[in-house]
């Protein structure tokens, strides 16, 4: 069992003694400080010339009582201070009238004079709702930053109206001119479209017939069944993700107990480690074969190496050389045939695009695979009335997808903006419950 | 050697600067930065090699040009932000403080500028610079458009606040005057997801999209501070667009908004559009076509028919007393002309459409509802079917007055009423049994589903289709509770030889699908003996069955009936080959099946069609002999694809073909 001892002795931490060694020269006699000594002999000297040691003279010498106050004070002193403390004065006042009662009695509110207590308002108040937006706007929420007012000029007319100012000559003609700052040119370069192909993505795609609120068949159908296989689609790949995941659930968790029923195996058969007392080994450094080193090349091998290089190499060149002789002899049979192949080339594009290739097509669009940013361009809405739900009628339209989030999509499409997600919560920082160590200062 | 460079000292490590950066560099905070990129069109980048340019291994690394930024370094609004910065600071000082009165005092005198001393902040500068020329301001006015006629249809929310989208909704409103006063408007397309408009601008073609009324949900994951930072700055866009267009057809800018009518929900005609000259004070205002005639058309117009349109119009102007109009509507006299007498015509064919359609003999499509007064029906989307027929021409709109104020007239019995725009099925009321019951419209009993006796009903499509087609469509197709025509997006470009629901079959029918079908139809009127013709019709009812499940099964078909037609072709050279032997044998004269002579004819039409088909075929394999194998695969492929379009578009003419002869037998 542990001693427990109160805690007694110095409080302050343990200190290191002055003279932190006795070896080396200034442990020596005539090295040792004794100025301190020498100042403390002085002033007992000091103290004896003036007097004697105070140390041991009698506190009556030293110091005497004053029982009486000043007489002078008072001569020097206003009459005023003599009067009573205003507190005092006002505490002292009695009026003649009693005091009204603070106690509220049920039959002080029926009689009244007829007039409302006027409320005076408060003139600095400040309501809750507002100071929540003064509190919002102290975070960096302004409602509004700039001021749109009422257009009231042309911008774009300005520009033969506009003239530069000339500064007048004579003032300072030695300062420079005030250069305004030139436009970069990369200031100019389109956002870069987060479409596969590079091209950039209109504002607002041209509605094809399938979004018609009253569709033809064909142009609905063929609509419904793109969007209808591109769900199954997400689907599928969905049900597939899940069963791989549970597939190396699975699997992890066989061999999680292979591993174990391994381990009871071991433990099992304890004797087998006892093989090596009686003298069985399994061999383990024998059976590693030394690996053959490589030969060094004789300067006959490397001549010869270097020759077969070397007729490579002409032959390179001489096989380059006489392409080369031969494509000048006809070169103007080769230009004809670039030129055909790039008519080629053009009649194909022509051929092979349709209208529908020219404008991006919203609906099937081949995303790029990096996106800006760090989150992903969010999915579009599924914008399709439902074969049960499609009406020809105006009135019984029920008005699909997000405007909303439909701008927004483009806007990221169009790389005007990289993606951003909204964080709800701020991330708090992790807190670790740790004991204190002033549990162990106790005393009994 | 050459000099030893150091890495990262010139090329794209100089040209690239990451996000964090530029922040850094412009001392701003990050939501700060990113509306100051928005504003002056500053946008990420892709640098050709990433790892040239940042030693970071994240991958979402955001880029700017280095020159952008530094560029940014002189933009004024750059000042504005710091200063905000301080104030934010104030604030959050005196908050501290607990001084909430002191916060308050500070936010509001940072507001006003006579506090302060301190100028307001507009984003006029940037236009100018992000869009040189005025055209360019128009290409972009697509997204604009959008954004803000979206916005006008938000409610009201902490993120979007009230004054944002009132002056969205002013706007908007501004910039829908012009285009009426101007006729720019050329189509409009309703989709499932909002209305689409399209104008055209000065040569320069805007598409926008307006979403339906009160449709709109505020979702959580978008972000409204850069939505609204957008909306600040295609605010600002389309108020000098407007401006300028205003002033480019002489009208004043703004234009007079008036306050107590647009609370009572006039929408446009709180409006009062006004000309730019002084001198000529003439307000263009949107006015509900009650006013004096113009003299010009008065000249025109015969003398009865200015008489009685005089009384009318006194009548009106003494009721409303509206500003004068002095748009020039001398083209369209004539076509107003008709409708006041048309009132009085009583209907002259039972169940048809009473009225001759003034706009077919105009030329101009943006006076297409010149001569009409339309009612709106209560169930209407007012907004969008007034916008349009003001676009088009139309002077006098009624609505309900559930619809709000500034209608021609509120009163549905109104007799000057030429249209009426109904989305309601029709409720049948028993039918009259006098003699009278024969036309349509009055058939109908009055108390329930009110119809007006010498006025046309139709449905609001009626309105998007005859924008679309710039001529007025006929209104029995439209008429209430009828089957509508699908409406068809008006942006689609129909391509050569493609099916086309709108043009008649005739017009688009190949050469050989005319035969075959007059072949058909003549093989039904006539006798039933014809073996070939039945089994068509077998065929026929084949594919009733098939038609919209498997399109692979009528093509293999079809096919066949090629080949049939090549063995068909060979035995009747047999055949008659036979019979020609066994003529001779007998010693008569050779019998011949008899043959109507116009089929006959058709046949042959149909046999001269095939060879020269086969010919043509066999030309294209010749010529395809000759060309280079790369190229062959590229024709080969190029000809799979247009057949199978062909294919398809063929199907879907025999498929109408069928259904107009249903409905031709049927009738």
């Amino acid at each position: 069992m542990a001693v427990l001892k109160p805690l007694s002795g110095n409080p302050n931490a343990p200190q290191q003694y002055k003279q932190p060694s006795r070896k080396g020269k200034k442990a020596w006699r005539k090295n040792v400080d004794i100025s301190e000594v020498q100042e403390g002999l002085e002033a007992l000297n000091e103290q004896i010339i003036r007097g004697g040691v105070i140390a041991e003279k009698d506190s009556d010498e030293l110091f005497t009582i004053d029982a009486h106050g000043d007489d002078e004070i008072t001569k020097k002193l206003p009459k005023k201070l003599q009067k009573t403390l205003k507190s005092d004065e006002i505490i002292a006042q009695r009026s003649a009238i009693p005091a009204v009662s603070l106690r509220k009695r049920p039959g002080d509110s029926k009689t009244t004079d007829g007039l409302l207590p006027v409320k005076k308002q408060r003139k600095d108040y400040v309501t809750h709702r507002e100071l929540v937006r003064i509190k919002k706007v102290a975070d960096g929420h302004h409602e509004q930053t700039v001021e749109v007012v009422d257009a009231e000029y042309d911008p774009w007319a300005e520009s033969e109206e506009k003239k530069p100012v000339p500064v007048p000559e004579e003032q300072l003609p030695f300062l420079p001119q005030p250069t305004k700052a030139k436009k970069p040119k990369t200031l100019e370069q389109q956002p870069i479209s987060l479409a596969a192909n590079g091209k950039s993505v209109p504002a607002v795609p041209k509605p094809k017939g399938g979004y018609s609120y009253n569709p033809t068949f064909n142009d609905y159908q063929e609509r419904l069944i793109q969007e209808s296989e591109k769900i199954i689609a997400a689907e599928r790949k969905r049900i597939a993700e899940l069963e791989a995941e549970r597939a190396k659930l699975e699997a992890a968790a066989r061999s999680a107990a292979e591993a174990e029923a391994a381990e009871a195996r071991a433990d099992l058969s304890e004797w087998e480690d006892d093989s090596e007392w009686e003298g069985f080994q399994s061999g383990g450094e024998e059976l590693s074969v030394k690996a053959k080193r490589p030969r060094r090349k004789t300067p006959a091998e490397r001549n010869r190496a270097k020759r077969r290089k070397d007729e490579e190499r002409k032959a390179k060149h001489d096989a380059a050389m006489k392409r080369k002789q031969q494509q000048q002899e006809r070169i103007k049979q080769i230009a004809l045939e670039v030129a055909e192949r790039e008519r080629a080339i053009e009649l194909a594009k022509q051929e092979m695009s349709d209208p529908s290739d020219e404008e991006v097509d919203e609906d099937n669009l081949q995303l790029r695979r990096r996106q800006l940013g760090k989150f992903k361009l969010p999915e579009k809405d599924l914008e399709l009335v439902l074969p049960d739900e499609l009406q020809d009628s105006l009135r019984l339209l029920k008005p699909e997808g997000n405007l909303l989030k439909d701008r927004y999509r483009s806007m990221l499409l169009r790389g005007k903006l990289e993606a951003r997600r909204k964080i709800p919560f701020k991330k708090q920082a992790k807190t670790k419950v740790t004991e204190k160590w002033t549990y162990k200062d106790f005393t009994i | 050697m050459g000099k030893v460079k150091k890495k990262g000292q010139a090329g794209q490590a100089r040209n690239y600067m990451t996000r964090t950066q530029a922040v850094k560099k412009l001392q701003l905070s990050l939501p700060d930065f990113r509306k100051l990129c928005i504003w002056k069109g500053i946008y990420p980048r892709e640098p050709r090699n990433r790892k040239k340019v940042s030693k970071s291994a994240t991958a979402s690394t955001t880029f700017y040009y280095t020159k952008d930024i530094q560029f940014l370094l002189h933009e004024p609004l750059l000042q504005k932000f710091r200063e905000q910065k301080v104030l934010e600071k104030k604030i959050s000082r005196a908050l501290g403080r607990g001084d909430v009165s002191d916060a308050a005092r500070l936010e509001r005198n940072a507001a006003r500028p006579d506090k302060t001393g301190k100028p307001r902040y507009t984003l006029n500068h940037v236009i100018r610079e992000r869009y040189p020329t005025f055209a360019d301001a128009l290409r972009d006015l697509d997204d604009c458009l959008s954004m803000l006629f979206l916005f006008a249809n938000l409610p009201a929310t902490t993120a979007v606040p009230a004054k944002m989208i009132a002056r969205c909704e002013r706007l908007c409103l501004e910039f829908e005057h012009y285009l009426i006063a101007s006729h720019s408007l050329r189509k409009s397309f309703l989709s499932i997801k909002g209305i689409y408009y399209q104008a055209n601008i000065q040569g320069e073609d805007v598409l926008w999209l307006v979403p339906y009324k009160f449709n709109q949900r505020v979702v959580g994951d978008v972000d409204f501070r850069i939505m609204g930072t957008f909306v600040e700055f295609y605010m600002t866009l389309l108020g000098f667009v407007n401006y300028r267009l205003y002033t480019s057809i002489g009208l004043k800018y703004p234009p007079r908004f008036d306050q107590l009518k647009d609370e009572g929900g006039a929408e446009l005609g709180a409006f009062s559009l006004e000309g730019a000259n002084l001198a000529t004070t003439e307000t263009k205002a949107i006015t509900n076509g009650e006013q004096g005639p113009d003299p010009k058309v008065q000249a025109e117009v015969d003398k009865l028919v200015q008489q009685l349109r005089d009384e009318e119009a006194a009548a009106a102007g003494e009721t409303n007393g509206k500003a004068e109009e002095s748009a020039p509507e001398t083209a369209n006299g004539d076509a107003d002309e008709p409708n006041d007498t048309i009132d009085k015509f009583e209907p002259a064919a039972p169940g048809g459409d009473v009225l001759p359609q003034p706009a077919y003999s105009s030329s101009d499509p943006s006076q297409l509802f010149a001569g009409l007064t339309v009612f709106l029906s209560r169930e209407t989307p007012r907004q969008p079917l007034e916008f349009l027929l003001r676009a088009f021409g139309c002077k006098r709109i009624g609505w309900d007055e559930v619809l709000g104020a500034g209608a021609f007239t509120h009163d549905e019995s109104d007799p000057r009423i030429t249209h009426q725009i109904v989305d309601r099925p029709v409720v049948r009321a028993a039918v009259a049994e006098d003699g009278d019951g024969e036309d349509n419209q009055t058939a109908q009993k009055l108390a329930a589903n009110r119809r007006y006796p010498g006025r046309i009903y139709v449905q609001p499509q009626w309105v998007w289709d005859s924008v679309n087609d710039e001529e007025l469509k006929s209104p029995e197709q439209y008429v209430p509770g009828a089957q509508l025509p699908p409406h068809l997006s008006p942006f689609v470009k129909p391509t050569q030889g493609q099916y086309d629901p709108t043009l008649p079959l005739e017009e688009q029918q190949t050469e050989a699908e005319a035969i075959e079908a007059a072949l058909e139809d003549e093989g039904e009127a006539g006798s039933d003996e014809e073996v070939e013709n039945d089994m068509d019709v077998a065929e026929d009812d084949e594919d009733e069955d098939d038609e919209e499940f498997d399109g692979v099964s009528e093509e293999e078909e079809e096919e066949d009936e090629e080949e049939e037609e090549d063995e068909d072709e060979e035995e009747e050279t047999t055949l008659e080959r036979q019979r020609e032997l066994e003529a001779e044998l007998t010693g008569k004269a050779v019998k011949r099946e008899k043959v109507d002579p116009k089929t006959k004819a058709k046949l042959e039409a149909k046999k001269v069609l095939e060879r020269r088909k086969k010919q043509e075929a066999e030309e294209l394999e010749r010529a395809k002999g000759m060309l280079s194998k790369k190229k062959r695969k590229l024709f080969e492929q190029m000809q799979y694809s247009n057949s199978k379009k062909s294919a398809e578009d063929a199907k879907l003419r025999q498929k109408r073909r069928k259904l107009e002869k249903e409905k031709a037998a049927a009738s």
